[in-house]
């Protein structure tokens, strides 16, 4: 029950204030925190090849980090205007079969070839886009996995062009260089690619564009009644996306060597982005990296202890499951506000209940009241003899 | 005052399966002034604002806004055009802070414009006197979605004004207010009007409508039986025979 106290505070803030004024949002750990927790986390990643005992263990440092550019990539129109691709496997397989045939067939450079690779994913995106960003919520899921599934057909029976299930192999770009040195240049330009996409989504987050596409999340055609070309929108973010996307793909190609059409487009690898940004938290700038870094190494755990077994994805199911029921917002936001609670507690015992919430608690208070005060007055009475 | 043409339809026509909510709907309502559309439940008011928005699209007829045809147009194109609107059951984005809200309405023009960081000093300054100008100054970082129902419905309507449209189409501002704060809105209607605003408003309320209206509307069945003004309205027949059922 608030004290006499907190009531005349209430009373005595704005007049016309509402018991709400009180109620603010969550506020964030401070910036510098945040600066110095960033600077730890870019440190870590860029020593972590000098600290890797073996090139496996670079090898799977290598794995993590590319989920964690395609999760960040997927986040662009998943993060942004809350739309769930279980698609973005196919434009990530898009850049990597461009990338390996404008190496074999075209003879470009390999770097070229990524680029260019990247390039003519983001144009495809937006025939692809254009069809698929007309529908919304499940039938925009599903109309995503069907671009998997179209592309793992067409990719497997082309096999004149991609090789079909026999795969492709891609040439290395650096034949001089041996195995651990192979993983390590590749490791750093991973991590180039992340920080240029976290760039990116950073540089959206905070512009005018970024606060469209979060209305768009919110509310749709309240966003359109309000101004916002709402398909222009999403048609720009998702070609963004596709491009890191198809960046991470053709990186891949050219460091992995090897694609096969089951691997390259496979509604996994879109579940994959999904599970990790949600793990992390889709409103979250490093989101995506937290969720990629908690489920890439438990899945090459999994993969090295129980390798002849399914029980990976049984994990990863039980983890969604876990993330969905227990923190829907991610990891981020629930140490966030733990983090909160802990260093601010005068802060957080305002208490975050909604205006409708706090009506309702006034009025059960109201009624307790008139009970006791028709108790006291009945008590008084039987005083008396 | 010069009889400027505002928003206006010709023989608006939209039916739901057999439903015809709209019925060759003839409308002019006049620039500079507040404007009132009223009809009993189902006589198509709301189904002529998503029609003359662009949130649904009418099976024929026409639509100008200021002489220029905007029947075909998208929704955020309308707004361009200078029309604005808030909704019924008000909208706004819960998971947004009332500045965050307001500022959504900010139309960045160009490439510069889409990546300049949202939370310009000018535009931030421009958003807080909405939110000031409606009282609600003090929940500027509150969540909308904490927010009572009264305070959103002035959170919507502060995000629809930022954008700064010429006509306001506000769909029954007073559903659900208290007297106190509805007593705000029309004054506030008033005083907007007075700065040059145009207002098309749908209400049940009478009061109000009759309080703040130069001029009103009257729809039954898809199609408007009586204009004038409130004076007029008040007496006439058809009117009482749509509402009263006489």
């Amino acid at each position: 029950m608030p004290s006499a106290s907190e009531r005349t505070m209430a009373a005595a803030a704005t007049p016309g204030a509402t018991p709400a004024a009180r109620v603010s949002a969550p506020r964030p750990v401070g910036r510098i925190v945040q600066v110095a927790l960033v600077l730890v986390l870019a440190a870590g990643v860029l020593s972590f090849p000098a600290l890797a005992p073996n090139p496996y263990i670079l090898s799977a440092g290598i794995v993590v980090l590319n989920y964690a550019v395609l999760s960040t990539s997927w986040n662009f129109v998943g993060g942004f205007t809350g739309y769930i691709s279980l698609g973005h496997g196919a434009l990530a397989g898009l850049g990597a079969y461009g990338t390996a045939l404008l190496v074999t067939r075209a003879g470009l450079p390999s770097f070229v070839a990524l680029v260019v690779a990247a390039l003519l994913v983001a144009a495809l995106a937006v025939p692809i886009g254009f069809a698929a960003l007309r529908v919304r919520g499940a039938s925009f899921v599903i109309v995503s996995i069907a671009l998997v599934l179209i592309l793992l057909l067409v990719f497997q029976s082309w096999s004149s062009l991609t090789g079909g299930s026999r795969g492709l192999v891609v040439p290395r770009p650096f034949p001089g260089l041996l195995r651990p040195e192979h993983h390590r240049v590749f490791y750093f330009l991973f991590a180039a690619l992340l920080g240029l996409a976290l760039l990116a989504w950073w540089l959206i987050d905070r512009s005018r564009f970024g606060l469209g596409l979060k209305a768009i999340r919110e509310d749709e055609d309240k966003a359109e009644a309000l101004g916002t070309p709402t398909f222009a929108y999403k048609l720009v973010v998702f070609v963004v996306s596709a491009g890191f996307t198809g960046l991470a793909g053709g990186l891949y190609a050219l460091w992995f060597g090897d694609l096969d059409p089951v691997f390259q487009f496979s509604i996994l690898t879109g579940s994959y982005m999904v599970l990790m940004a949600l793990l992390g938290g889709v409103r979250n700038l490093f989101g995506p990296l937290v969720g990629a870094l908690v489920v890439g190494i438990a899945l090459e755990y999994f993969k090295v202890e129980f390798g002849d077994t399914q029980l990976h994805l049984v994990a990863t199911g039980v983890l969604l499951a876990l993330v969905v029921l227990f923190m829907p917002d991610g990891v981020l936001p629930a140490v966030g506000g733990l983090l909160n609670r802990l260093f601010r507690p005068a802060q957080s015992s305002i208490r975050e209940v909604t205006a409708g919430e706090l009506r309702d608690q006034r009025a059960a208070e109201a009624q307790e009241r008139e009970p006791v005060d028709a108790g006291t007055t009945a008590g008084s009475g039987e005083v008396r003899p | 005052m010069t009889e400027v043409r505002s928003l206006a339809t010709e023989s608006l026509t939209k039916a739901f399966g057999g439903v015809v909510a709209l019925d060759g709907a003839t409308v002019e309502f006049r620039h500079g002034q507040v404007n009132a559309l009223i009809g009993p439940n189902g006589s198509g008011k709301t189904t002529f604002f998503n029609c003359v928005t662009g949130m649904i699209r009418p099976d024929s007829g026409q639509t100008t806004y200021r002489g220029r045809d905007i029947t075909r147009k998208a929704p955020h194109a309308i707004v361009r055009a200078g029309v604005g609107r808030t909704f019924q059951l008000c909208r706004v984005f819960p998971r947004m802070t009332a500045l965050d809200n307001v500022l959504a309405a900010v139309r960045p023009a160009g490439l510069t414009g889409l990546l300049r960081g949202a939370r310009a000093r000018d535009e931030v300054d421009r958003a807080r006197g909405w939110l000031t100008r409606l009282g609600i100054e003090h929940l500027a970082d509150v969540e909308a979605r904490n927010m009572s129902w009264g305070q959103q419905k002035l959170l919507e309507l502060a995000g629809v004004l930022m954008g700064d449209p010429e006509t306001v189409l506000l769909d029954e501002p007073a559903g659900g207010v208290n007297p106190a704060l509805l007593d705000r809105i029309g004054t506030l209607v008033r005083e907007l009007n007075a700065e040059g605003r145009t207002f098309v408003i749908v209400e049940h309320n009478m009061d109000l409508v009759m309080s703040v209206s130069d001029h009103i509307v009257v729809f039954d069945r898809g199609r408007p039986i009586a204009e004038g003004p409130p004076s007029l309205i008040r007496s006439d027949e058809r009117v009482l025979g749509a509402y009263l059922g006489v």
